[in-house]
């Protein structure tokens, strides 16, 4: 599969997305549904990797990109008072794609899915909360957060249909992206939850680009490493590299040997 | 008081209630300090718990089972709970049954999160069941209580709506939910298709009436009572049928017409509160929320005679008369 059919296959996964989950309202006065790329090229790394792909795992895909668009729309919803009418009805489109979630696995018979993505999301949910607490002391606490965060559902999926071999390289690439946006929103003096945690357990707060750098550094070497023990094609690692990862300036210049 | 008497007439089912009160606090048992708080400020904060209680009732004309029954009470409950702090959100709201909401003692994102915790832990309960028709069903009650709560968006500030508008509105806001509470309850029983069918046509009809009452008493109780500012629906901006029913009289539609979408002094607010209350507008609406509870009591004739149908009818009425 080249690069450009995955492209495609992206685009044609988020289209299913906003097919899903399409209300004239929300359509009209809301962001619409958005999941991040790279999810998405995790969510269907099986089928470019030749896997066995059948209609109830596009279809269970499918609905795993819902959740994450309905928890991103919820983390929209900012701290503005009074509320305005765009952000009630970024609540409700957070309420309203999960509807779908359930109504689209329940329509399928896949409960057990139903199950695992719920769960998925109490543990999202549960980390998220913890940008409100004072809970975290290490920043490797941080860091299990923000992993859980960005990878419960995909882990859901996988462990859901037998393709829990590429958990790893999918951890550390959504890490990886993940600490690469801190890192840009670090420099554009915005402070994120990540961040401000990150400020909280280093020992010095002026460390936190020190040590981001060192993450990307170290999760970037990790990555190569686990995409040879994924066994994947020279196409797909191209991808993967240089348009899912795009700021992996370290990456070797790929052979077709690998 | 009133949710003393409303506890008294289902005193039949005290255990089993007190066993979906165990299982609700276990639902919401987190890793999280704050989930666990915030969710339990909201469960502790009570409710009438109107759902379980036609669960329950309506498994009582199959097998009774409760350990089946619970399995669709508790995520029923959870349901409206996760709903009720998204909703305090949507409605900027400080104040939910005499306690600060969740949205108020913390801030949106952690009422987010416990609404999404919440619900999830609906869902994961609600797996144990097996049943498609089971999740079909509550599935769709949810994408449509969902769709009643984006109309009522559409619908905010628009005194010039109709009837219909209305009752659609709250055919899925509230009435779909306890219908489905009926429903599913006698399912999971393993009641015919009739008594299915009856017991959840009962639950619309109870679920209409209990929302225009609901509405009437935005108006009528006082603030003490209801735990909130009276007229909150008015200052949200939400039409309810009182107001689609004073607003008739040309001179209370400038008011209201004048007033809508601003933000209303105290004095104001409890000026258009007392004008509604003075005019026809109550008592109309009272006798459209009877004429849901005669529907539903019609439901109940075609069901067999046994504790659980006096105990619907007595619910019924106490809805229908209820002060808050």
């Amino acid at each position: 599969m080249n690069g450009q059919q995955i492209q495609s296959k992206i685009i044609s996964m988020e289209i299913d997305v906003l097919k899903a989950v399409r209300q004239r309202t929300l359509d009209q006065l809301t962001e619409g549904p958005f999941v991040k790329e790279a999810r998405l090229f995790f969510l269907l790394l099986p089928f470019f990797n030749g896997e066995q792909w059948s209609d109830k795992m596009e279809s269970s895909a499918r609905t795993v990109a819902i959740v994450y668009a309905a928890l991103h729309s919820h983390d929209r919803v900012k701290e503005e008072m009074p509320i305005s009418k765009e952000q009630q009805l970024t609540v409700l489109a957070g309420d309203f794609y999960s509807g779908i979630y359930y109504q689209l696995l329940a329509e399928g018979k896949n409960i057990e899915m139903v199950q695992k993505l719920a769960t998925a999301i109490i543990q999202v949910s549960e980390k998220k909360a913890s940008f409100h607490e004072r809970t975290l002391q290490e920043p490797e606490q941080v860091e299990e957060t923000a992993t859980v965060i960005e990878t419960a559902l995909l882990n859901a999926f996988y462990e859901e249909n037998g393709f829990t071999h590429y958990k790893q390289l999918m951890e550390q690439s959504l890490l990886y992206i993940r600490y690469t946006e801190e890192l840009e929103a670090l420099k554009n003096g915005e402070f994120s939850y990540i961040l401000r945690l990150l400020s909280e357990t280093l020992i010095q707060s002026t460390f936190i680009e020190q040590w981001l750098a060192g993450r990307l550094e170290t999760l970037g070497n990790e990555i190569v490493a686990s995409i040879n023990d994924c066994e994947l094609d020279f196409e797909l690692k191209n991808v993967l590299l240089h348009q899912i990862i795009p700021h992996r300036h370290s990456a070797e210049p790929l052979t077709r040997e690998g | 008081m009133e949710k003393m008497k409303l506890k008294l007439l289902y005193s039949d089912l005290k255990p089993e209630l007190e066993l979906i009160e165990k299982e609700l606090e276990q639902a919401v048992d987190s890793e999280s300090l704050l989930l666990n708080d915030a969710s339990l400020h909201l469960l502790q904060a009570g409710g009438k718990r109107i759902r379980p209680v036609f669960v329950l009732l309506a498994g009582k004309f199959g097998d009774y089972d409760i350990e089946l029954l619970k399995r669709v009470a508790v995520p029923l409950e959870l349901i409206h709970m996760a709903s009720l702090v998204h909703d305090d959100v949507i409605d900027d709201s400080e104040i939910r049954r005499g306690r600060p909401t969740v949205k108020s003692e913390w801030n949106n994102s952690v009422a987010m999160y416990t609404g999404d915790f919440i619900l999830a832990r609906a869902l994961e309960r609600i797996t144990e069941i097996e049943s498609p028709r089971i999740h079909d069903i509550l599935s769709k009650t949810l994408i449509e209580v969902c769709r009643g709560e984006i109309i009522q968006i559409e619908d905010k500030y628009k005194l010039d709506q109709s009837l219909r508008d209305y009752l659609r509105r709250i055919k899925r806001k509230t009435a779909l939910l306890i219908s489905s509470s009926c429903e599913l309850g006698a399912l999971v029983s393993g009641t015919d298709e009739k008594t299915a069918a009856h017991l959840r046509r009962f639950g619309y009809f109870i679920g209409m009436s209990f929302q225009i009452i609901d509405d009437i008493l935005d108006f009528t109780a006082s603030d003490e009572e209801l735990g909130k500012p009276a007229g909150s629906d008015f200052i949200q901006g939400n039409i309810t049928l009182p107001i689609l029913y004073a607003r008739r009289n040309p001179e209370i539609y400038g008011m209201l017409r004048d007033n809508l979408n601003l933000d209303l002094s105290d004095e104001k607010r409890l000026e258009i509160v007392r004008t509604i209350r003075a005019s026809s507008a109550v008592d109309e609406a009272k006798r459209m929320s009877e004429r849901y509870l005669e529907k539903a009591l019609k439901e109940l004739d075609h069901l067999p005679k046994g504790s659980a149908t006096k105990t619907m009818r007595k619910i019924a009425f106490f809805i229908g008369k209820r002060k808050f």
